[in-house]
């Protein structure tokens, strides 16, 4: 694979001319969004992801698009400042209009903005990084693809939810009418403590854009500049996580953590037993089956190893008799054990196992 | 004046530029072999269940000292980290030293172990590999290297079983779970975790690679690729940083029961610091640690911050407490030319003086 491949010059051309008329475009009528544009490199990056990535290899394909991903983010981030290049006796008016959109952008830009709605929505997509990595997460814990609570509706079906929730069960299947009504009833928590664990990040974003904002004011009074797209992307990392590192140590987040975890878990919990349900119908184990069992044996194990290692004790013992040796303490034999004699090396019963709740 | 100053031509170079090492990158990638983890030569000398007892060649030349040394990694990530590549070895390190190097591997528990508790862990496999190991030397004791989670099993290990234990070393220990700044601990604190563990049983890895990518999420999950472009064209380094990430997503899933125990007892309620951590059928209290022990934290740790393990020295009993600073990170202090240069000679310093 050679580079000329990848990138010619006419992309490469064509790439800055694009550039050139963005910022021409945006002297015009400053603030003026862009999205329906698409930059030609990363039109060409794509285009050519999608030739070659078949044949990359899981782990080395994954780790590309992070790469791919990243480099997106930071030419984006690089993009919306352009409009302020340029030395204009407004360019910081421009560069203001800039913040200001971003911080726009947080204020929606999680749960749900649609892709390429907006020039800067690659870029704040940066921002969705924890909140995406908890969608992984989620996702590697759920039994159907992607968290698909994310975008189920919500704001809309509350009333209605909570009206069919408040309906009693009647007749034969009652139970499993409650069972169903907590399992929406978990679903709504769920997905309320979500939407306040992306709130909490739409927040953390606008505040990210203000501490960029006074790095910059500081910039200008220290006569300093940004020139490289990699800079403005480091700085703009270095902004969020101080931001980030803050606001996440505080009590306000630990409480939205615990919500969102105990939210996910109280679900998760209503489902297995569901599960379990439907498996005992079907004559097959349960998970609560196989946990007891799992118990059992593992008791029994564990007595079978505190066994072996006292009769162990004792054979050193016995020996060390019949040899007229004195005894030397076994390693490993418990030494109350020892001094005490045999009755002392007797099991203890086993430890009491908590039962699992539901 | 205004701060930024990005041309579009000088953007369209860098963007030609980053293409450029994406591509060659690509190449790479695609020609890296299989990563291998753990590069010193080893062999299995006890099994139980799904731990490993691993000993460690001597290297030729080399005269081992007369008491072994076992290595206790966390149960969360792999051991390999200590052996990741030839020139970023602490193991070798070691060995270089003369340390007779012995290391557990707790394997990958899945469902049937979700009852192993931290009795189990600590007065069942850890005290059987020590029996074991003192048994093949003819010892009554041996020497113990404690890492991370590891760390604090070797304490607790010790203080329940000082006659078994000659010296301790801890790497990047915490006692204090609850120092300012411990977003872990901040994040645990709100969290039902009989809830977690009744609903999930064993702690999916993935919940831990979660929880750690969490503390910096820009610069782990973002800016680390960006700035990994510097030096996709070298093949070496492509490799070296693929066997980091590797073990960094490398998390087995952790014992329900245990990390019931170690959740609530260390990160809720601080028990090393505030009593009542009880294992088995003892009540951990860490005056009963008496040997020798040398404390190896790291500086810059945003796992274990030096707060965190500092209090160490007046909690324990010994008399013969040493620390070593580390201007390093959690993961610097095993993998940095300068902790090959520093650390590990030092700990080969200290357990030769005291063995």
């Amino acid at each position: 694979m050679n580079e000329d491949s990848f990138f010619s010059n006419d992309w490469m051309e064509t790439q800055r001319k694009y550039w050139d008329s963005w910022i021409a475009m945006n002297r015009k009528a400053m603030g003026q969004e862009g999205g329906s544009h698409t930059a030609p490199w990363e039109s060409a990056l794509d285009h050519w992801w999608t030739a070659i990535s078949p044949a990359a290899p899981g782990a080395s394909k994954q780790f590309m698009e992070r790469m791919m991903d990243q480099g997106k983010a930071f030419f984006k981030m690089a993009e919306t400042f352009l409009p302020s290049a340029g030395g204009d006796t407004d360019a910081w008016s421009a560069l203001s209009k800039s913040l200001e959109e971003m911080q726009k952008g947080f204020a929606g830009s999680f749960g749900g903005a649609g892709e390429g709605q907006t020039a800067l929505h690659r870029m704040l997509a940066f921002w969705e990084l924890p909140y995406d990595n908890w969608q992984r997460m989620a996702s590697s814990m759920s039994p159907v693809p992607g968290d698909f609570l994310r975008n189920m509706p919500h704001d809309g079906m509350q009333e209605h939810v909570d009206r069919l929730l408040s309906a009693p069960g009647l007749g034969y299947t009652r139970e499993e009418q409650g069972a169903y009504q907590d399992l929406m009833r978990r679903n709504l928590d769920y997905q309320k403590a979500l939407q306040e664990y992306a709130g909490f990040y739409s927040k953390l974003g606008v505040k990210a854009v203000e501490r960029m904002r006074a790095y910059m004011q500081d910039l200008i009074k220290s006569g300093k500049t940004i020139d490289s797209a990699r800079a403005i992307y480091d700085d703009w990392v270095n902004c969020c996580e101080a931001v980030y590192a803050e606001e996440v140590g505080t009590t306000a987040y630990a409480e939205i953590h615990g919500k969102l975890v105990n939210a996910q878990m109280a679900l998760k919990q209503r489902m297995a037993i569901m599960v379990d349900e439907q498996l005992g119908g079907m004559n097959m184990p349960t998970r609560s089956e196989i946990r007891t069992l799992q118990e059992r044996v593992h008791e029994g194990r564990r007595e079978n190893k505190r066994l072996a290692r006292e009769l162990k004790a004792l054979k050193a013992q016995v020996e060390a008799l019949v040899s007229g040796q004195p005894a030397a303490p076994a390693v490993g034999t418990p030494r109350a054990a020892l001094i005490a004699g045999p009755a002392a090396a007797a099991p203890k019963p086993p430890a009491a196992v908590k039962p699992v709740s539901k | 004046m205004i701060p930024i100053d990005i041309r579009p031509d000088k953007l369209t170079q860098e963007m030609m530029d980053y293409t450029r090492k994406l591509g060659k990158g690509m190449e790479n990638l695609l020609n890296a072999d299989k990563i291998d983890a753990g590069v010193s030569p080893k062999h299995a000398v006890y099994k139980e269940d799904k731990l490993v007892l691993y000993r460690y060649d001597t290297p030729e030349g080399v005269t081992p000292q007369p008491v072994p040394l076992l290595i206790v990694y966390a149960l969360v990530n792999r051991p390999y980290m200590t052996d990741i590549q030839e020139d970023r070895s602490t193991i070798k390190g070691l060995l270089k030293t003369g340390q007779d190097v012995y290391l557990i591997d707790w394997g990958y528990p899945d469902g049937a172990d979700r009852c192993l508790t931290l009795d189990d862990y600590l007065n069942g496999y850890l005290d059987r590999c020590v029996d074991y190991i003192c048994e093949a030397h003819g010892l009554p004791a041996i020497n113990i290297l404690g890492i991370c989670q590891g760390g604090v099993f070797s304490l607790m290990y010790t203080s329940m079983h000082q006659d078994k234990v000659k010296n301790l070393v801890t790497m990047v220990t915490p006692v204090d779970f609850q120092t300012p700044g411990n977003l872990l601990s901040n994040w645990v604190q709100h969290m039902d975790i009989d809830l977690a563990v009744d609903t999930m049983g064993n702690v999916p890895g993935e919940l831990l690679n979660w929880t750690f990518l969490s503390l910096k999420p820009f610069a782990l999950a973002g800016q680390k690729y960006v700035n990994m472009v510097d030096v996709l064209e070298d093949a070496d380094k492509v490799k070296n940083f693929l066997r980091m990430e590797k073990w960094i997503f490398d998390s087995p899933d952790q014992a329900g029961e245990t990390f019931r125990q170690f959740s609530k007892d260390f990160y809720q309620k601080n028990g090393l610091i505030n009593g009542g951590v009880v294992i088995g059928e003892h009540e951990i209290n860490l005056k009963n640690l008496t040997c020798p022990l040398l404390n190896v934290y790291a500086l810059q740790d945003h796992l274990v911050p030096p707060a965190a393990s500092r209090p160490m020295k007046d909690l324990v009993g010994s008399t013969d407490y040493t620390e070593n600073a580390f201007p390093g990170g959690h993961i610097g202090i095993y993998v940095s030319g300068k902790a090959q240069k520093e650390v590990t000679p030092a700990i080969g310093k200290w357990l030769n003086d005291r063995s």
